[in-house]
Protein backbone atom coordinates (compact mmCIF):
# COMPACT_ATOMS: atom_id res chain seq x y z
CA UNK A 1 0.00 0.00 0.00
CA UNK A 2 1.34 3.41 -0.96
CA UNK A 3 1.88 5.92 1.82
CA UNK A 4 0.11 9.20 1.04
CA UNK A 5 2.04 12.43 1.51
CA UNK A 6 -0.93 14.55 2.51
CA UNK A 7 1.07 17.69 3.32
CA UNK A 8 2.68 17.64 -0.12
CA UNK A 9 -0.71 17.11 -1.74
CA UNK A 10 -1.97 20.35 -0.20
CA UNK A 11 1.39 22.09 -0.68
CA UNK A 12 1.87 22.95 3.01
CA UNK A 13 4.52 22.22 5.61
CA UNK A 14 3.83 19.69 8.38
CA UNK A 15 3.95 22.64 10.77
CA UNK A 16 1.13 24.47 8.93
CA UNK A 17 -1.65 25.90 11.05
CA UNK A 18 -5.24 24.75 10.66
CA UNK A 19 -5.99 28.07 8.99
CA UNK A 20 -3.17 27.64 6.46
CA UNK A 21 -4.40 24.13 5.66
CA UNK A 22 -7.90 25.42 5.06
CA UNK A 23 -6.61 28.21 2.79
CA UNK A 24 -4.47 25.79 0.80
CA UNK A 25 -7.40 23.41 0.44
CA UNK A 26 -9.78 26.10 -0.81
CA UNK A 27 -7.26 27.35 -3.34
CA UNK A 28 -6.83 23.84 -4.76
CA UNK A 29 -10.58 23.14 -4.57
CA UNK A 30 -11.11 26.10 -6.90
CA UNK A 31 -8.27 25.06 -9.19
CA UNK A 32 -9.48 21.48 -9.63
CA UNK A 33 -13.24 22.05 -9.43
CA UNK A 34 -14.48 19.38 -11.87
CA UNK A 35 -17.18 21.61 -13.36
CA UNK A 36 -14.86 24.45 -14.36
CA UNK A 37 -11.26 23.22 -14.32
CA UNK A 38 -9.40 22.96 -17.63
CA UNK A 39 -6.88 20.52 -16.11
CA UNK A 40 -7.07 17.10 -17.77
CA UNK A 41 -6.85 15.22 -14.47
CA UNK A 42 -9.02 17.60 -12.45
CA UNK A 43 -11.30 14.91 -11.00
CA UNK A 44 -8.52 12.68 -9.74
CA UNK A 45 -6.55 15.65 -8.38
CA UNK A 46 -9.68 16.90 -6.61
CA UNK A 47 -10.15 13.48 -5.04
CA UNK A 48 -6.54 13.54 -3.76
CA UNK A 49 -6.98 17.03 -2.37
CA UNK A 50 -10.26 16.07 -0.68
CA UNK A 51 -8.63 13.04 0.89
CA UNK A 52 -5.68 15.03 2.21
CA UNK A 53 -7.98 17.67 3.65
CA UNK A 54 -10.26 15.06 5.24
CA UNK A 55 -7.26 13.92 7.29
CA UNK A 56 -5.38 17.16 7.92
CA UNK A 57 -8.47 19.19 8.86
CA UNK A 58 -9.40 16.75 11.62
CA UNK A 59 -7.12 17.21 14.68
CA UNK A 60 -7.36 13.54 15.73
CA UNK A 61 -6.74 12.15 12.26
CA UNK A 62 -3.93 14.64 11.67
CA UNK A 63 -2.21 13.70 14.92
CA UNK A 64 -2.49 9.99 14.13
CA UNK A 65 -1.21 10.59 10.60
CA UNK A 66 1.75 12.64 11.93
CA UNK A 67 2.64 9.82 14.30
CA UNK A 68 2.56 7.30 11.46
CA UNK A 69 4.63 9.55 9.20
CA UNK A 70 7.35 9.88 11.86
CA UNK A 71 7.62 6.12 12.32
CA UNK A 72 7.67 5.35 8.64
CA UNK A 73 10.84 4.44 6.76
CA UNK A 74 10.77 6.18 3.42
CA UNK A 75 10.72 4.15 0.22
CA UNK A 76 9.23 0.97 1.61
CA UNK A 77 5.77 -0.38 1.08
CA UNK A 78 3.52 0.84 3.82
CA UNK A 79 1.47 -1.22 6.26
CA UNK A 80 0.10 0.31 9.46
CA UNK A 81 1.84 -1.13 12.54
CA UNK A 82 -0.40 -2.81 15.14
CA UNK A 83 -1.95 -0.36 17.56
CA UNK A 84 -0.91 2.66 15.48
CA UNK A 85 -4.18 4.40 16.31
CA UNK A 86 -4.20 3.70 20.06
CA UNK A 87 -5.17 6.82 21.95
CA UNK A 88 -6.93 8.47 19.02
CA UNK A 89 -10.67 8.63 18.49
CA UNK A 90 -11.77 9.53 15.01
CA UNK A 91 -15.51 9.30 15.67
CA UNK A 92 -18.04 9.02 12.90
CA UNK A 93 -18.65 12.65 12.17
CA UNK A 94 -18.21 12.10 8.47
CA UNK A 95 -15.90 13.86 6.11
CA UNK A 96 -15.64 17.65 6.04
CA UNK A 97 -15.63 17.43 2.28
CA UNK A 98 -18.77 15.37 2.15
CA UNK A 99 -19.54 12.47 -0.07
CA UNK A 100 -16.82 12.94 -2.63
CA UNK A 101 -15.00 10.09 -1.01
CA UNK A 102 -13.25 8.35 -3.83
CA UNK A 103 -10.57 7.62 -1.29
CA UNK A 104 -7.41 5.57 -1.59
CA UNK A 105 -6.81 2.22 0.06
CA UNK A 106 -4.40 4.08 2.37
CA UNK A 107 -7.19 6.35 3.62
CA UNK A 108 -9.81 3.63 3.82
CA UNK A 109 -7.52 1.31 5.76
CA UNK A 110 -6.62 3.98 8.29
CA UNK A 111 -9.57 6.30 8.52
CA UNK A 112 -12.50 4.84 6.55
CA UNK A 113 -15.72 3.56 8.02
CA UNK A 114 -14.42 0.03 8.28
CA UNK A 115 -11.42 1.33 10.21
CA UNK A 116 -13.67 3.25 12.59
CA UNK A 117 -15.85 0.20 13.12
CA UNK A 118 -12.72 -1.81 13.92
CA UNK A 119 -11.42 0.90 16.24
CA UNK A 120 -14.63 0.86 18.24
CA UNK A 121 -14.23 -2.87 18.72
CA UNK A 122 -16.56 -3.78 15.89
CA UNK A 123 -19.25 -1.25 16.69
CA UNK A 124 -22.49 -2.82 17.83
CA UNK A 125 -24.81 -0.46 16.00
CA UNK A 126 -25.89 -1.25 12.49
CA UNK A 127 -24.48 1.16 9.96
CA UNK A 128 -25.83 1.59 6.46
CA UNK A 129 -23.09 1.91 3.88
CA UNK A 130 -22.61 5.32 2.31
CA UNK A 131 -23.87 6.14 -1.16
CA UNK A 132 -21.18 6.50 -3.78
CA UNK A 133 -21.02 8.53 -6.96
CA UNK A 134 -19.23 8.05 -10.26
CA UNK A 135 -19.46 9.13 -13.87
CA UNK A 136 -19.93 6.75 -16.75
CA UNK A 137 -19.25 7.48 -20.42
CA UNK A 138 -21.36 5.93 -23.14
CA UNK A 139 -21.69 6.63 -26.84
CA UNK A 140 -24.79 7.70 -28.68
CA UNK A 141 -25.50 4.21 -30.02
CA UNK A 142 -25.60 2.97 -26.41
CA UNK A 143 -28.31 5.55 -25.65
CA UNK A 144 -30.36 4.23 -28.60
CA UNK A 145 -29.94 0.54 -27.92
CA UNK A 146 -28.82 0.16 -24.30
CA UNK A 147 -25.39 -1.19 -23.36
CA UNK A 148 -23.38 -3.12 -20.83
CA UNK A 149 -20.34 -1.51 -19.24
CA UNK A 150 -17.77 -2.95 -16.84
CA UNK A 151 -17.04 -0.87 -13.79
CA UNK A 152 -14.24 -1.73 -11.32
CA UNK A 153 -14.93 -0.58 -7.76
CA UNK A 154 -12.75 -0.71 -4.67
CA UNK A 155 -14.34 -1.49 -1.37
CA UNK A 156 -13.09 -1.62 2.19
CA UNK A 157 -14.65 -3.92 4.77
CA UNK A 158 -13.89 -5.85 7.93
CA UNK A 159 -13.04 -9.52 7.68
CA UNK A 160 -14.07 -12.11 10.27
CA UNK A 161 -11.12 -11.13 12.48
CA UNK A 162 -12.09 -7.43 12.31
CA UNK A 163 -9.15 -6.62 10.07
CA UNK A 164 -9.67 -3.94 7.47
CA UNK A 165 -9.37 -5.46 4.00
CA UNK A 166 -9.45 -3.77 0.62
CA UNK A 167 -10.98 -5.66 -2.27
CA UNK A 168 -12.01 -4.95 -5.81
CA UNK A 169 -15.20 -6.00 -7.49
CA UNK A 170 -16.33 -5.57 -11.06
CA UNK A 171 -19.86 -4.66 -11.96
CA UNK A 172 -21.32 -5.53 -15.34
CA UNK A 173 -23.79 -2.67 -15.55
CA UNK A 174 -26.71 -2.98 -17.93
CA UNK A 175 -27.59 0.56 -18.98
CA UNK A 176 -31.14 0.99 -20.24
CA UNK A 177 -31.88 2.46 -23.66
CA UNK A 178 -33.12 6.02 -23.72
CA UNK A 179 -30.60 7.49 -21.29
CA UNK A 180 -29.67 11.14 -21.82
CA UNK A 181 -26.44 12.96 -21.08
CA UNK A 182 -26.55 14.42 -17.57
CA UNK A 183 -29.07 11.88 -16.31
CA UNK A 184 -28.20 9.78 -13.31
CA UNK A 185 -28.69 6.08 -12.99
CA UNK A 186 -28.88 4.20 -9.74
CA UNK A 187 -27.54 0.82 -8.71
CA UNK A 188 -29.22 -0.19 -5.49
CA UNK A 189 -26.97 -1.78 -2.90
CA UNK A 190 -23.76 -1.25 -4.92
CA UNK A 191 -22.33 1.58 -2.80
CA UNK A 192 -20.18 1.10 0.29
CA UNK A 193 -20.92 -2.04 2.31
CA UNK A 194 -22.83 -1.68 5.60
CA UNK A 195 -21.56 -2.87 8.97
CA UNK A 196 -23.09 -5.20 11.55
CA UNK A 197 -25.90 -6.19 9.24
CA UNK A 198 -26.53 -2.69 7.91
CA UNK A 199 -27.54 -2.49 4.27
CA UNK A 200 -25.08 -1.39 1.61
CA UNK A 201 -25.36 2.11 0.17
CA UNK A 202 -26.35 2.82 -3.41
CA UNK A 203 -24.15 3.71 -6.34
CA UNK A 204 -25.18 6.67 -8.47
CA UNK A 205 -23.65 7.24 -11.87
CA UNK A 206 -23.98 10.40 -13.90
CA UNK A 207 -24.07 9.63 -17.60
CA UNK A 208 -21.97 11.56 -20.08
CA UNK A 209 -21.65 10.96 -23.81
CA UNK A 210 -18.28 10.32 -25.41
CA UNK A 211 -17.46 13.17 -27.79
CA UNK A 212 -18.47 12.35 -31.36
CA UNK A 213 -17.98 14.99 -34.06
CA UNK A 214 -20.72 13.40 -36.19
CA UNK A 215 -23.54 14.25 -33.81
CA UNK A 216 -24.84 17.10 -31.72
CA UNK A 217 -27.21 16.11 -28.94
CA UNK A 218 -29.64 18.34 -27.06
CA UNK A 219 -31.80 16.41 -24.63
CA UNK A 220 -33.21 13.57 -26.72
CA UNK A 221 -32.88 15.45 -30.03
CA UNK A 222 -29.95 14.50 -32.24
CA UNK A 223 -28.54 16.48 -35.16
CA UNK A 224 -26.37 14.80 -37.75
CA UNK A 225 -24.67 16.26 -40.83
CA UNK A 226 -25.40 14.47 -44.10
CA UNK A 227 -23.27 15.12 -47.20
CA UNK A 228 -25.28 15.40 -50.43
CA UNK A 229 -24.19 15.91 -54.02
CA UNK A 230 -25.18 19.21 -55.69
CA UNK A 231 -27.57 17.43 -58.09
CA UNK A 232 -29.24 15.59 -55.19
CA UNK A 233 -29.87 18.92 -53.46
CA UNK A 234 -30.95 20.72 -56.64
CA UNK A 235 -33.10 18.01 -58.22
CA UNK A 236 -34.20 16.10 -55.15
CA UNK A 237 -33.32 12.49 -54.39
CA UNK A 238 -33.99 9.57 -52.13
CA UNK A 239 -30.80 8.78 -50.22
CA UNK A 240 -29.77 6.14 -47.69
CA UNK A 241 -28.25 7.49 -44.49
CA UNK A 242 -26.59 5.53 -41.66
CA UNK A 243 -27.91 7.02 -38.39
CA UNK A 244 -27.68 5.98 -34.73
CA UNK A 245 -31.22 4.61 -35.21
CA UNK A 246 -30.05 2.42 -38.10
CA UNK A 247 -30.04 2.98 -41.86
CA UNK A 248 -32.90 5.13 -43.06
CA UNK A 249 -34.09 6.17 -46.52
CA UNK A 250 -34.70 9.89 -46.69
CA UNK A 251 -36.26 12.00 -49.42
CA UNK A 252 -34.25 15.15 -50.07
CA UNK A 253 -36.65 17.80 -51.47
CA UNK A 254 -35.62 19.47 -54.71
CA UNK A 255 -34.21 22.96 -54.36
CA UNK A 256 -32.51 22.16 -51.04
CA UNK A 257 -29.63 24.34 -49.96
CA UNK A 258 -26.59 23.73 -47.78
CA UNK A 259 -27.61 23.64 -44.11
CA UNK A 260 -31.24 22.64 -44.69
CA UNK A 261 -32.51 20.46 -41.85
CA UNK A 262 -34.72 17.45 -42.43
CA UNK A 263 -36.61 16.27 -39.36
CA UNK A 264 -37.19 12.58 -38.71
CA UNK A 265 -39.82 12.59 -36.00
CA UNK A 266 -39.26 10.13 -33.17
CA UNK A 267 -35.88 8.95 -34.51
CA UNK A 268 -33.91 10.71 -31.77
CA UNK A 269 -32.97 9.06 -28.47
CA UNK A 270 -35.81 6.69 -27.42
CA UNK A 271 -38.02 7.72 -24.52
CA UNK A 272 -41.46 8.97 -23.59
CA UNK A 273 -41.65 10.93 -25.78
CA UNK A 274 -38.72 10.01 -28.04
CA UNK A 275 -36.52 12.76 -29.43
CA UNK A 276 -36.26 13.76 -33.06
CA UNK A 277 -33.38 13.21 -35.46
CA UNK A 278 -32.36 16.18 -37.59
CA UNK A 279 -30.35 15.58 -40.75
CA UNK A 280 -28.48 18.72 -41.74
CA UNK A 281 -27.63 18.75 -45.45
CA UNK A 282 -24.05 19.55 -46.32
CA UNK A 283 -23.22 20.04 -49.99
CA UNK A 284 -20.25 17.98 -51.12
CA UNK A 285 -18.72 18.75 -54.52
CA UNK A 286 -16.84 16.16 -56.59
CA UNK A 287 -13.16 17.04 -57.06
CA UNK A 288 -12.13 18.50 -60.45
CA UNK A 289 -9.19 16.13 -60.69
CA UNK A 290 -9.25 15.27 -64.41
CA UNK A 291 -10.09 16.95 -67.72
CA UNK A 292 -13.56 15.46 -67.91
CA UNK A 293 -14.51 16.70 -64.45
CA UNK A 294 -13.06 20.13 -65.17
CA UNK A 295 -15.07 20.27 -68.40
CA UNK A 296 -18.29 19.61 -66.51
CA UNK A 297 -17.52 22.46 -64.08
CA UNK A 298 -16.62 24.76 -67.00
CA UNK A 299 -19.96 23.93 -68.63
CA UNK A 300 -21.74 24.74 -65.37
CA UNK A 301 -19.88 28.03 -65.12
CA UNK A 302 -21.07 28.99 -68.60
CA UNK A 303 -24.64 27.83 -68.08
CA UNK A 304 -24.97 29.52 -64.68
CA UNK A 305 -23.05 32.66 -65.54
CA UNK A 306 -25.65 34.88 -63.85
CA UNK A 307 -25.44 32.93 -60.60
CA UNK A 308 -23.36 34.62 -57.92
CA UNK A 309 -23.44 32.79 -54.56
CA UNK A 310 -22.12 35.97 -52.85
CA UNK A 311 -24.95 38.16 -54.06
CA UNK A 312 -26.79 37.93 -50.69
CA UNK A 313 -23.63 39.45 -49.16
CA UNK A 314 -23.90 42.49 -51.40
CA UNK A 315 -21.44 41.38 -54.09
CA UNK A 316 -22.06 42.69 -57.62
CA UNK A 317 -23.05 40.21 -60.34
CA UNK B 1 -11.96 -10.53 -8.18
CA UNK B 2 -15.72 -10.82 -7.93
CA UNK B 3 -17.94 -9.92 -10.88
CA UNK B 4 -21.60 -8.97 -10.55
CA UNK B 5 -24.26 -8.27 -13.16
CA UNK B 6 -26.57 -5.44 -12.22
CA UNK B 7 -29.36 -3.50 -13.90
CA UNK B 8 -29.14 0.27 -13.77
CA UNK B 9 -32.31 2.24 -13.11
CA UNK B 10 -32.83 5.68 -14.61
CA UNK B 11 -33.57 8.04 -11.76
CA UNK B 12 -36.01 10.01 -13.88
CA UNK B 13 -38.13 6.88 -14.25
CA UNK B 14 -37.87 6.04 -10.56
CA UNK B 15 -37.38 9.33 -8.74
CA UNK B 16 -35.80 9.67 -5.30
CA UNK B 17 -37.71 10.46 -2.12
CA UNK B 18 -36.49 12.98 0.44
CA UNK B 19 -34.51 10.49 2.51
CA UNK B 20 -32.86 8.95 -0.55
CA UNK B 21 -31.76 12.34 -1.86
CA UNK B 22 -30.42 13.33 1.57
CA UNK B 23 -28.45 10.10 1.76
CA UNK B 24 -27.09 10.55 -1.77
CA UNK B 25 -25.88 14.04 -0.86
CA UNK B 26 -24.62 13.02 2.62
CA UNK B 27 -26.77 15.70 4.28
CA UNK B 28 -29.65 15.57 6.79
CA UNK B 29 -33.12 15.63 5.23
CA UNK B 30 -33.75 18.99 6.94
CA UNK B 31 -30.95 20.41 4.76
CA UNK B 32 -32.95 19.47 1.67
CA UNK B 33 -36.27 20.75 3.03
CA UNK B 34 -34.77 24.13 3.98
CA UNK B 35 -33.43 24.67 0.48
CA UNK B 36 -36.64 23.56 -1.21
CA UNK B 37 -38.67 25.92 1.01
CA UNK B 38 -36.20 28.74 0.27
CA UNK B 39 -36.70 28.17 -3.47
CA UNK B 40 -33.07 27.21 -4.03
CA UNK B 41 -33.76 23.61 -4.98
CA UNK B 42 -36.74 22.38 -7.02
CA UNK B 43 -38.65 19.14 -6.61
CA UNK B 44 -41.76 17.45 -7.91
CA UNK B 45 -44.45 17.60 -5.23
CA UNK B 46 -47.43 16.83 -7.47
CA UNK B 47 -48.04 13.51 -5.73
CA UNK B 48 -48.15 15.06 -2.26
CA UNK B 49 -44.57 14.22 -1.29
CA UNK B 50 -41.27 15.58 -2.50
CA UNK B 51 -39.72 13.57 -5.35
CA UNK B 52 -36.40 14.34 -6.96
CA UNK B 53 -35.09 13.61 -10.48
CA UNK B 54 -31.57 13.51 -11.94
CA UNK B 55 -31.24 17.28 -12.34
CA UNK B 56 -32.27 17.82 -8.71
CA UNK B 57 -29.71 15.28 -7.51
CA UNK B 58 -26.89 16.89 -9.47
CA UNK B 59 -27.84 20.39 -8.27
CA UNK B 60 -28.25 19.34 -4.63
CA UNK B 61 -24.83 17.66 -4.65
CA UNK B 62 -23.22 20.73 -6.19
CA UNK B 63 -24.78 22.98 -3.57
CA UNK B 64 -23.80 20.68 -0.69
CA UNK B 65 -20.24 20.40 -1.98
CA UNK B 66 -19.86 24.17 -2.38
CA UNK B 67 -21.21 24.81 1.11
CA UNK B 68 -18.81 22.30 2.64
CA UNK B 69 -15.68 23.14 0.69
CA UNK B 70 -15.91 26.90 0.98
CA UNK B 71 -18.08 27.37 4.07
CA UNK B 72 -20.50 29.09 1.68
CA UNK B 73 -24.01 30.03 2.75
CA UNK B 74 -26.89 28.39 0.94
CA UNK B 75 -27.68 31.38 -1.30
CA UNK B 76 -24.09 31.61 -2.56
CA UNK B 77 -24.01 27.84 -3.13
CA UNK B 78 -27.25 28.09 -5.13
CA UNK B 79 -25.79 30.96 -7.16
CA UNK B 80 -22.71 28.84 -7.95
CA UNK B 81 -25.00 26.00 -9.04
CA UNK B 82 -26.98 28.45 -11.24
CA UNK B 83 -23.79 29.63 -12.90
CA UNK B 84 -22.47 26.11 -13.51
CA UNK B 85 -25.82 25.13 -15.07
CA UNK B 86 -25.62 28.24 -17.29
CA UNK B 87 -22.07 27.37 -18.35
CA UNK B 88 -23.16 23.83 -19.21
CA UNK B 89 -26.06 25.16 -21.30
CA UNK B 90 -23.80 27.60 -23.15
CA UNK B 91 -21.22 24.89 -23.80
CA UNK B 92 -23.94 22.72 -25.35
CA UNK B 93 -25.09 25.64 -27.52
CA UNK B 94 -21.54 26.35 -28.66
CA UNK B 95 -21.03 22.69 -29.52
CA UNK B 96 -24.33 22.62 -31.43
CA UNK B 97 -23.45 25.81 -33.33
CA UNK B 98 -20.02 24.62 -34.42
CA UNK B 99 -20.51 22.29 -37.37
CA UNK B 100 -17.99 19.49 -37.50
CA UNK B 101 -15.35 19.64 -40.21
CA UNK B 102 -13.10 16.92 -41.54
Amino acid sequence: MEFKEYYKTLGVEPTASADDIKKAYRKLARKYHPDVSKEADASSRMAEVNEAYAVLSDPEKRAAFDKLAQRRSSGEDFAPPPGWDAGFGFGDAGSPVGDDGDYSDFFNTLFGRAARARQSGGARAQMRGTDQHAKISINLADAYHGATRSLALRETRLDESSNVVNAERVLEVRIPRGVKAGQSIRLRGQGSPGFNGGTAGDLYMEVEFEPDARYRVEGRDVTQSVPVAPWEAALGATIEVPTPAGRVEVKVPDGSNNGRKLRLKGRGIPGEPPGDLYLELELATPPAKDDKAREVYQTMAREFSSFNPREPMGAQP
Amino acid sequence: MTRYKVDAVLIDEETLDLQELASACAVPSTWIVERVEAGLLACDSSGGEMRFASAHLVRARRMATTERRFDANQEIAALVADLIEEVEQLRRQVHAAVRPRD
